[in-house]
């Protein structure tokens, strides 16, 4: 049965142009589309394969390539599968469509992309502050904003190094930071 | 000595004889009866609910978790503090009646532990109230935090842990470095330096420049208004 809802689901998505379709596993699928088709994509698998719950919708900054990636989640419940719908934006303007429409708990991921992305989401219902309702610096997970030299700038640190943490670490533990070549934050100068 | 005025008198301090007694005693009642304010921040909270239940049981020691910041002794900060809880941490830390003790738990509330990194997280505690005792460890487990509620008890009975004072002495300290992290607006809506004033623990470091700072925008408290549905519209006659 899931064998045949599996080769139908393919026969339905290869109706859209320039889809990249990637077999994961017997329950996952993932999907690689323009950005502009991504709405048609999420309407037909909606309307007419059953994946009506947006798991989530999550941002990966592809910072070298200057793009965005989103990533839309939908489960259905009669298939017991998942398809991971994948698109690139511009990383300027970082202006996206909201899928609001097709799925209301889109303006929860949407507003949660926006304010860690900064990405703007044409025709979300909200896209004020959400858990950052105190921050007016710039948005937080961006690749660009250094972490490191934020705390440096607006905070304190203080050295905790007791003997038992300088035991461990002669025996070649303890805590690890990565070398400097290996660090976004470096990597600029 | 030719005169009777010359011969030095040194005035004695007059007083109950048994004043150091009494305070010995409150000394020991106070480190008997310590109630832990219920809040919780960060994950280090979860290892307090087997402390203070039967297997590990910190009622022995006479310690008790309270709902609420007026009755309670204890405020003990369970791990990291991001900046938003901070100013909540601060407004319950003064809410609380003196005398009153902060336990940093975790490695987080020393210097932010694992969290060094993060833009939201506070780094160190000890800049925005005093901190009595430390218990570090990620997590810190149940034994670890009775034998420091323990360190805790015998500082009180020997009268050591009175860093409580030093919020209200220096003052200006904390707060310059509450303004740096909340902006030059911050204001709780506790008044340190009056209350300063009025339990005569006023020290060098109460006022300064950003005492000044504050004192140019506070805006002064206003008594609530108690009648029950004050909030509803007045009927129009």
């Amino acid at each position: 049965m899931s064998q045949e809802i599996a080769h139908w689901l393919d026969n339905l998505l290869e109706e859209i142009e320039g889809i990249e379709i990637r077999r994961k596993s017997s329950r996952r699928v993932r999907v690689d589309v323009p950005a502009d088709a991504l709405p048609a994509l999420l309407e037909l698998l909606q309307g007419r394969a059953g994946y009506i719950h947006l798991s989530a919708i999550s941002c990966v900054d592809w910072i070298d390539d200057e793009e965005f990636e989103l990533v839309y989640h939908v489960w259905s419940y009669e298939n017991h599968s998942l398809v991971s719908a994948h698109i690139r934006i511009a990383r300027e303007p970082g202006v996206y469509l909201s899928v609001y429409d097709l799925y209301q708990p889109a303006a929860f991921f949407e507003r949660d992309i926006h304010e860690m992305y900064g990405i703007h989401f044409e025709g979300s219902p909200n896209m004020g502050k959400f858990i950052l309702t105190e921050w007016d610096g710039p948005p937080p997970m961006r690749k660009e904003f250094d972490s490191e030299a934020y705390i440096n700038e607006h905070l304190s640190w203080q050295e905790y190094n007791p003997p038992w943490l300088q035991a461990l670490i002669a025996e070649g533990g303890g805590v690890v930071i990565p070398p400097e070549e290996q660090r976004f934050s470096r990597k600029k100068s | 000595m030719s005169s009777i005025n010359q011969i030095p008198v040194i005035e004695a301090k007059r007083g109950n004889p048994l004043s150091k007694v009494f305070d010995e005693l409150v000394r020991f009642c106070r480190s008997r009866s310590l109630f832990i304010l219920h809040y919780c921040t960060g994950c280090g909270a979860i290892e307090l609910p087997p402390a203070m239940t039967s297997r590990f049981d910190m009622e022995r020691l006479g310690i008790q978790p309270m709902v609420s910041p007026r009755q309670a002794d204890i405020l003990l900060i369970t791990g990291y503090v991001s900046i938003k809880t901070l100013k909540r941490v601060i407004l319950t830390y003064e809410q609380m009646g003196s005398p009153k003790y902060v336990i940093g738990i975790c490695s987080c509330t020393v210097n932010g532990g694992m969290y060094w990194q993060s833009y939201a997280t506070a780094k160190k505690l000890d800049e925005y109230m005093p901190v009595d005792l430390y218990i570090a460890g990620c997590m810190p487990r149940p034994e670890a935090v009775i034998a420091g509620l323990q360190q805790l008890m015998n500082r009180i009975q020997s009268g050591e842990a009175n860093s409580w004072e030093d919020y209200f002495r220096n003052y200006d300290y904390y707060l310059g470095n509450q303004q740096k992290l909340f902006g030059d607006n911050w204001q709780t809506p506790t008044d340190i330096i009056t209350e300063a004033k009025h339990y005569n623990l006023m020290g060098e470091g109460t006022f300064g420049e950003h005492t000044r700072l504050l004192e140019q925008h506070q805006k002064p408290l206003e008594a609530l208004d108690m009648r029950l549905g004050h909030n509803l519209k007045e009927p129009t006659e």
